[in-house]
């Protein structure tokens, strides 16, 4: 089974893992990107609904038991066939939230292209954009190592 | 990964908008990587390299691809996954046919 592992730098990545948790809780409950479902009748659209949200929160556990116990004593991540999959979609989960509800005061244009002055933010916005661009990063690592172990399960 | 209809009744659609064609579009957002795009355009349509960049370009430059049409059910299925997925996709009635 092809595996990927990452050393992280503890200091940098702890702070940003209260942001994940606290996005997870709201993810429970919401889904990222709410979708216009205007063509399925009420009770169809709360079962489409519910799956997706039942999705959305097994995507985020299997984030969150990436930086479980064993994270904390090295700072290694380990990404592979059987957790790429679920982790690359709950990373745009949180991303989809963070710019929802933590970096609304940032226009989209600077968001897709990452040019913002980090020095200007307030700390807990400049912590959200980190976890962003962090998650984003994630999200890169995994497309150009485990591509094909996604497209082919 | 989960299946909507496992779970649902597929009773859901008039006779008439099973028989038509219906178009599945996926709407531009500014969060998601243009690298995830094209890797979810293979994975959930089977799309070769090509056609998932050329779609996921049509998205970022025009704000919109269609990127499937067909029967209702099949329409709704790629819908669906394609929201698991957390792209923006809607469903559309196909009436260039």
């Amino acid at each position: 089974m092809k595996r990927v592992e990452v050393k992280l730098s503890l200091p940098v990545v702890a702070p940003l893992l209260d942001v994940i948790r606290e996005l997870s809780v709201e993810l429970e409950k919401n889904l990222a990107a709410p979708q216009a479902l205007h063509d399925l009748d009420q009770e169809f659209r709360g079962a489409w609904i519910g799956e997706l949200l039942e999705g959305q929160k097994e995507d985020v556990r299997a984030m969150l038991a990436l930086f479980g116990g064993d994270f904390f004593t090295d700072g290694v991540v380990a990404f592979d066939e059987d957790n790429a999959e679920p982790i690359v979609r709950a990373c745009t989960a949180i991303r989809l939230q963070l710019r929802a509800r933590r970096l609304k005061g940032i226009g989209d244009e600077s968001l897709e292209t990452g040019e913002i002055e980090m020095e200007g933010l307030e700390d807990p916005v400049r912590k959200a954009f980190m976890c962003y661009l962090f998650l984003a990063t994630v999200q890169e690592l995994i497309i150009q190592h485990l591509d094909s172990s996604i497209i082919g399960s | 990964m989960s299946d909507y209809r496992t779970h649902t009744d597929p009773r859901h659609a008039t006779e008439q908008q099973l028989q038509d064609l219906w178009r599945v579009v996926v709407l531009n957002d500014p969060v998601n990587l243009m690298s995830y795009v094209v890797m979810v355009f293979k994975k959930v349509l089977g799309f070769d390299e090509t056609k998932a960049r050329r779609h996921m370009l049509e998205v970022h430059e025009q704000g919109r691809s269609v990127v499937w049409s067909g029967v209702r059910e099949t329409a709704e299925a790629h819908v669906f996954t394609l929201q698991q997925w957390h792209l923006t996709a809607v469903l559309e009635p196909d009436e260039t046919r």
